[in-house]
Parts: C-alpha cells; sequence; structure tokens
C-alpha cells in the first residue's frame, strides 16, 4: 500500500504529475485491471514511485513514457497475482468436491453438489460466509471485501482461507 | 450508446484522479479544470473554471507555466484538464469580430473585497468604450483609491473576460497592463476604441 508523501514540496510535485497525466494513466490502467478501487490504488503507488525517482530523471526525459511504463508494469503484476488467486480457488473448490466425494452421499448430479456445497456455506460463522460469497460469487479482491464487511485486506483472505478449509472438513466428517 | 460508455468511463476515471488527488495531496476541494488555447491574436491564453464559473484567463508561456500556476494559487484544489468549450468558442467569437460581449459566469469569489468591486465596475465597461482608473475606483466606492484600483486591475485574473484593458490614464495615455501594453493596444484596437496605428 502506498503512504500520502510528507512532505507539502512533494504533495506540490505529486499533484503536477497528477494533473497532466493522471486522466491519461487512470484510463490505460483502469481498462487493463476492470476496477476502480484497484486502478485508483496502481495510479496511486505510480505516483509515489515517480516522484521517488523524479530526482534522478534528467529534466526533459520522456516523463509520460516513463509513467505509462510503471502504471503498466503495477498493473501486469495485479493482474498475475489475482490470476494466481484464481487458480487457488479453483485449486481448493476441486478439493472440497473431492473430500466431499470421498465422505460419500452425493450422486453424479451436479445440482445435488452444489446445494451441498451451499449448505455447507451456510453452516459457516457469518463473516466468513459473507466474504468467501464475495470472493467467489461477486468475484471482489480482497480490499473491496474488506471495506464491506470492515478491517484489513488481509483479514478478508485469512477469512476466505478459513471459509474453504471448514467447507473441506465440514463435508468429509459431518 | 458509445457515447454513454465514453461519458460513463470519463466519469470513472475522474473519480480515480479525483481519489487520488485527495489521498496524495490532500487537495480536495471542486476541482478547477483547465484548458490552454494557444492560437489567439494575443498568444497562448490558459483558461481554467470552476463549478461557479470562469476563474482565469491568463497570458501565458505554454501549459507546464499554467498547470504550475494553477496549483500554486489554489492550495486544496485538484487541477483536471477539461474541453472548456463554451468559454473557448466564447473567446473565439470575440477574436473573430463577431461578439465583443461575453456571457459567461464569472468566479471572483476567492479576491478581497475591493478588488471584486473594481472589476464587477469594469466588467460594466462596453467594448468600444474605455474608462480611467479614478472612473473604476469611484464606482467601486473609494473615489480616491486609483493606485488601488490599479493594482485590482493589474492583478485581474479573469483577462479579456473582465476588459481591464478599456481602463486608462486620465490623461488618455494607456497606462499598464498585466499582459503588456502591446497586448492592451492590440484589444482596443480590435474594438474600435482606439485607432489601430496607435
Amino acid at each position: 500500500m502506498t503512504t500520502a508523501p510528507s512532505s507539502a514540496r512533494a504533495a506540490h510535485r505529486i499533484a503536477v504529475l497528477l494533473t497532466r497525466h493522471g486522466e491519461e494513466l487512470a484510463r490505460h490502467v483502469r481498462r487493463m485491471v476492470r476496477d476502480d478501487d484497484v486502478a485508483q490504488d496502481i495510479l496511486q503507488d505510480t505516483m509515489i514511485r515517480a516522484h521517488a525517482a523524479l530526482a534522478r530523471l534528467a529534466p526533459q526525459s520522456n516523463e509520460r513514457a516513463w509513467l505509462y511504463r510503471i502504471a503498466t508494469n503495477a498493473a501486469l503484476n495485479h493482474l498475475r497475482s489475482k490470476a494466481r488467486e484464481r487458480a487457488a480457488l479453483g485449486r481448493h473448490a476441486a478439493e472440497s468436491s473431492a473430500a466431499f466425494a470421498a465422505g460419500g452421499g452425493w450422486t453424479d448430479e451436479s445440482d445435488e453438489r452444489r446445494d451441498a456445497l451451499w449448505a455447507g456455506v451456510a453452516q459457516l460463522p457469518a463473516r466468513q460466509r459473507t466474504a468467501l460469497t464475495l470472493r467467489i460469487v461477486d468475484e471482489l479482491d480482497y480490499e473491496e471485501i474488506a471495506r464491506r464487511i470492515g478491517g484489513t485486506a488481509a483479514g478478508a483472505r485469512a477469512n476466505v482461507y478459513q471459509a474453504t478449509r471448514k467447507l473441506r472438513l465440514g463435508v468429509s466428517t459431518p | 450508446m458509445r457515447t454513454e460508455q465514453a461519458a460513463v468511463e470519463r466519469q470513472a476515471v475522474e473519480r480515480i484522479v479525483l481519489g487520488a488527488f485527495g489521498e496524495l495531496t490532500g487537495r480536495r476541494s471542486e476541482p478547477l479544470r483547465f484548458t490552454i488555447m494557444d492560437d489567439t491574436p494575443v498568444g497562448v491564453l490558459g483558461l481554467a473554471a470552476g463549478v461557479r464559473g470562469l476563474r482565469h484567463v491568463n497570458y501565458v508561456r505554454g501549459e507546464d507555466e499554467f498547470v504550475e500556476r494553477l496549483l500554486a494559487e489554489h492550495g486544496d484544489v485538484p487541477v483536471l484538464r477539461d474541453a472548456l468549450d463554451t468559454v473557448r468558442r466564447a473567446l473565439d467569437r470575440y477574436f473573430a469580430g463577431r461578439r465583443l460581449a461575453f456571457d459567461l459566469a464569472v468566479d471572483l469569489g476567492d479576491l478581497p473585497p475591493f478588488n471584486r468591486l473594481v472589476l464587477d465596475a469594469t466588467a460594466r465597461i462596453p467594448a468600444g468604450r474605455v474608462a480611467t482608473y479614478s472612473d473604476v475606483a469611484s464606482r467601486a466606492g473609494s473615489p480616491r483609491a486609483q493606485r488601488a484600483a490599479g493594482n485590482a486591475l493589474h492583478n485581474n485574473p479573469v483577462a479579456i473576460v473582465v476588459p481591464c484593458h478599456r481602463v486608462l490614464r486620465s490623461d488618455g495615455s494607456l497606462g499598464g497592463y498585466g499582459g503588456g501594453v502591446t497586448r492592451k493596444e492590440w484589444l482596443l484596437a480590435h474594438e474600435g476604441a482606439r485607432p489601430a496605428s496607435l
């Protein structure tokens, strides 16, 4: 996460960058990540990194191209980690189903399997249930989940983890 | 549908940038929107407007200088690029000589009361006419404050639209101008107030 710059000079410098390039960069990043909150985080990170490094940059070097590169890399990193999250969740879901299958009691009908899974979800503590639903059904990121249920992104992540773990245990040992 | 999508995107993008302005610079007031007009007969103009109206028509060298100036003068305000089509069109009509009067909302709310009174009086001088420093000082309620009136005019943030170029010395000589006397001569000649040979 980014923190606000400390000095008035830094704030002024960043304001200049935001005025000159903010909208163009925000549009670019938003089109990549398709999420306004993530786009704002990335824009802010870009500005802070740019400000920190700008002193080393030659005065008339291409500021705009350089900002674009930083922002694009940040957006790509975000998309990669999101893909990793998705893959991990896919594995969780597969493991849950396998564990459920091992416990017996379900036919091959996907409706029944889904019903059983959601019955398990309904048994979860409210916070974990909400976090899991926001994550899997609404596909929100942890920042957004934290914003909706309170607490931190790390807390939201822990809630989702606990929920998937319980689902696996719950269905194998009812 | 396409334009609708573009409008949605523009709004979202603006929210993101304003959010970043607030988080990183503490600038959370209503944004100031600016543009550069670089093809006028009196050179490059920087235009900026807020929600209540036009706040800047400045003679500038270019965008960088104007952005620095806006950010320095308005400490808590985010600054965004905009088309400012209405203002631009009004100035185009003025420079083309098609319409010399402006029907634009002007926001002088940041200025000291006396400066505001002087500029309000100045805004009522029609194109083609001139007034003296003591005229506008009188109309601002302080007949003897000619020098202060001169300063208020010199620091007019909304050049041309608030026509401080129409205020001359009592002896008919031009007096000063924030944008340089050459521009003052050009504007007066353009409005037919003075012979172009002056």
